[in-house]
C-alpha cells in the first residue's frame, strides 16, 4: 500500500507518474502544485483547469542535501541525496528529489523523467511515496 | 510635496547569542543608543515603527513597538508594527520615512530586534498540512532546507559563468576580513579559502562558512525632519531614496519555500529586491555608479556574487572578477558589506535591514571604526524577505 506524501500532488496511472498542476486557459500559463488563482497580472479572465503536467524535462540546476532536514521530512535509512530543479518546458521549473543517479554523475542539462520514490515503510508494509526525477534513458539532452 | 528626511541617530546591540537577555531588552538597548546618538530624549520621539517578529516579544501579536513604549516611555505616540519577514526592517524604515515626509511627524524611531530560535526555523502554527502550503510540501515531498534553494542558484552560476569553489569561498573570506574591524559583528576571526572549503559541505556547492547562521541582535534608527538635522552636531546624513517592493510574475529566482516557479525570460531574478533598488535609485536621481557602499543581504557567498550584478553595478558574470581583484573590498570600486555582512553577523531576521542602514549612517559620518570606507558619500542597502518582500535605502551625506 502506497500513500502519497500529499493528496493532489501527483497521479500514478498507466502512463506512469505525472504531477498534477493547473493551467490557466486564458493566458496559457502552467502552475505546480495546483493553484486557486492565476498570478499573471495581465490575465483578466483567469479560467483555470486541472492538468497533468509533462513527465519529462531537463535538469536546470541541483544540489546535494548533505545534512538531515527537520523531522517533517521522514526518510528511512537517511543518507545525502540530490535535489533538482527541473525544466518541464512552458516556463515551468519544478523542484524534486533526484533518484537513480550517482551524486557525482549529476549534470545540468541531463534528460529526466518522473518516477516514484519510497521515503518510509512501516511495519504493516505501508509506504509513503513522493515524486522524484530519474535519468530519462530514452533521450540524451545533454 | 514631500519633506526631506534625515537619519538623526543610529544604535545597535552587538550580534551574537544572548540567552540571558530578552528580545525586549535588546530592543530597549538599541533604541536608547540611537536616541542618544541623535542627541534627543524619549519625549521628543513622536512615533515608533517596529519590525514585527514571529519568534519572541510583541505580546504574541507582533506588537513590538507597543511593548517597548509600555516598558520605557508611555507618551501617547503612534506605534506601528509591520510585517515583512527578513525585510521587515526595510518596511519599518519606509513607513517611518513616509510619516516624516508627509509632514505628519518630525521625529520617528525605527526598530528591529530579534532573538532567533535554535536550529531550523520552525514552521508556524496554524498552517495546512496539504498542497495549499508550500512550506509543508517542501519538507514532506523533498526535505528542501533553505540552503538547498541557495545552493541550486550557486550551482547554476557555476554552470553559466564558470564560478569556482575558490571564488565562492573568497566571498566568505572578504566578509570575515571586513568584520574583523567591526565590534558589532559576531564572527570576527579572519578566515582563508582553504579553511572555508574545509568546513562541512551543507548543500553542494555551499559549505558551512558560506552560509549565514542565525543570531540575536537589535538595531534602531531615529529619522527626522529638517529642523532636527543639526541637533546632534554630527555630520548630517540624508535619505536620498527608499523603496519597498514585492515580486514580479515570471521571476526566475528560486523563491523559498515554493517547490516550483513559472518563469519568464524577460523578468528580473529576485525581482522584489531589484525593483526596490531601481525605485530607490530613481527617487534619488542616481545610478549604480553613484553608490560607494552596498550593504546587502548575503545569506550565502552566492548572493555576494549575484546581487550587485542584478542591481546593474556590472555585467552578469563579472562579480567573480570584481571579487577576486579586490574591487569589492573596503577601498575598492564598490565596497560590498564593509560591516562583514550576514555571513559575519548571522541573521537576526527582522533586525537585519535596520542594522544595514545603521552601518551606512556610520560609514557616511566617518564613524565606522576599524572598517571605514574612505571618502564614502553615498550608501545603498538591499534586503529580501519571505513573501517576496524587497527593500532598499539610499543615504547620502
Amino acid at each position: 500500500m502506497q500513500i502519497p506524501v500529499a493528496e493532489g500532488l501527483f497521479a500514478v496511472n498507466g502512463a506512469g507518474v505525472q504531477l498534477i498542476g493547473t493551467r490557466c486557459c486564458s493566458c496559457d500559463t502552467l502552475y505546480f502544485p495546483q493553484t486557486p488563482g492565476c498570478r499573471n497580472p495581465l490575465c483578466r479572465d483567469k479560467q483555470l483547469e486541472q492538468v497533468l503536467l509533462p513527465d519529462r524535462g531537463t535538469l536546470y540546476s541541483y544540489t546535494v542535501q548533505r545534512y538531515q532536514p527537520p523531522a517533517l521530512f521522514a526518510m528511512d535509512a537517511w543518507s545525502p541525496y540530490a535535489l533538482g530543479l527541473v525544466d518541464l518546458g512552458h516556463g515551468l521549473r519544478v523542484m524534486g528529489m533526484l533518484d537513480d543517479v550517482p551524486l557525482d554523475k549529476i549534470a545540468i542539462g541531463m534528460a529526466l523523467k518522473l518516477s516514484l520514490r519510497t521515503l518510509t515503510t512501516d511495519e504493516n508494509g505501508q509506504s509513503r511515496v513522493t515524486y522524484a526525477f530519474v535519468p530519462d534513458t530514452t533521450k540524451d539532452h545533454a | 510635496m514631500t519633506k526631506p528626511v534625515h537619519v538623526l541617530g543610529a544604535g545597535a546591540h552587538p550580534w551574537g547569542k544572548w540567552p540571558n537577555r530578552s528580545q525586549l531588552q535588546l530592543a530597549i538597548d538599541a533604541l536608547a543608543m540611537a536616541i542618544d546618538d541623535a542627541g534627543l530624549s524619549w519625549p521628543e520621539i513622536q512615533g515608533l515603527v517596529a519590525a514585527s517578529s514571529r519568534f519572541e516579544g510583541g505580546m504574541g501579536w507582533g506588537l513590538h513597538a507597543n511593548e517597548v513604549v509600555q516598558a520605557v516611555a508611555e507618551q501617547g505616540i503612534p506605534c506601528v508594527n509591520v510585517g515583512g519577514a527578513c525585510a521587515a526592517g526595510a518596511i519599518a524604515f519606509q513607513t517611518a520615512y513616509s510619516m516624516i515626509a508627509s509632514g505628519q511627524c518630525d521625529v520617528v524611531a525605527v526598530l528591529g530586534a530579534e532573538r532567533m530560535p535554535k536550529g531550523f526555523i520552525p514552521r508556524p502554527p496554524g498552517s495546512q498540512d496539504d498542497i495549499t502550503d508550500s512550506d509543508y510540501l517542501r519538507w514532506v515531498a523533498m526535505g528542501a532546507t533553505n540552503p538547498a534553494y541557495w545552493a541550486i542558484e550557486a550551482n547554476r552560476r557555476k554552470h553559466d559563468f564558470g564560478t569556482t569553489d575558490a571564488t565562492l569561498a573568497q566571498a566568505s573570506v572578504l566578509m570575515r576580513r571586513n568584520a574583523a574591524g567591526n565590534r558589532l559583528a559576531r564572527f570576527r576571526n579572519p578566515t582563508t579559502i582553504d579553511e572555508v572549503l574545509a568546513s562541512p559541505m551543507v548543500s553542494d556547492p555551499l559549505h558551512l562558512l558560506e552560509i549565514c547562521p542565525v543570531s540575536d541582535g537589535a538595531a534602531a534608527l531615529i529619522l527626522g525632519s529638517e529642523q532636527y538635522v543639526q541637533r546632534s552636531g554630527k555630520r548630517p546624513v540624508h535619505v536620498a531614496g527608499c523603496a519597498i517592493a514585492t515580486g514580479q510574475f515570471g521571476d526566475p529566482g528560486r523563491r523559498i519555500p515554493t517547490i516550483s516557479s513559472t518563469v519568464s525570460d524577460d523578468v528580473s531574478h529576485t525581482s522584489e529586491v531589484t525593483t526596490a533598488v531601481q525605485r530607490a535609485l530613481a527617487m534619488a536621481g542616481m545610478g549604480p555608479n553613484d553608490i560607494d557602499i552596498l550593504e546587502m543581504a548575503d545569506n550565502t557567498a552566492w548572493h555576494l556574487l549575484a546581487w550587485p550584478e542584478l542591481f546593474g553595478f556590472y555585467e552578469a558574470g563579472q562579480g567573480d572578477w570584481m571579487l577576486n581583484n579586490g574591487k569589492l573590498d573596503i577601498g575598492g570600486d564598490l565596497a560590498v558589506n564593509p560591516s562583514g555582512g550576514f555571513l559575519s553577523f548571522g541573521e537576526a531576521t527582522t533586525a537585519q535591514a535596520v542594522l544595514q542602514v545603521c552601518e551606512l549612517t556610520w560609514q557616511l559620518r566617518g564613524e565606522a571604526q576599524g572598517h571605514q570606507v574612505p571618502d564614502a558619500r553615498v550608501g545603498m542597502s538591499a534586503v529580501l524577505g519571505l513573501g517576496a518582500n524587497g527593500g532598499s535605502v539610499i543615504l547620502k551625506t
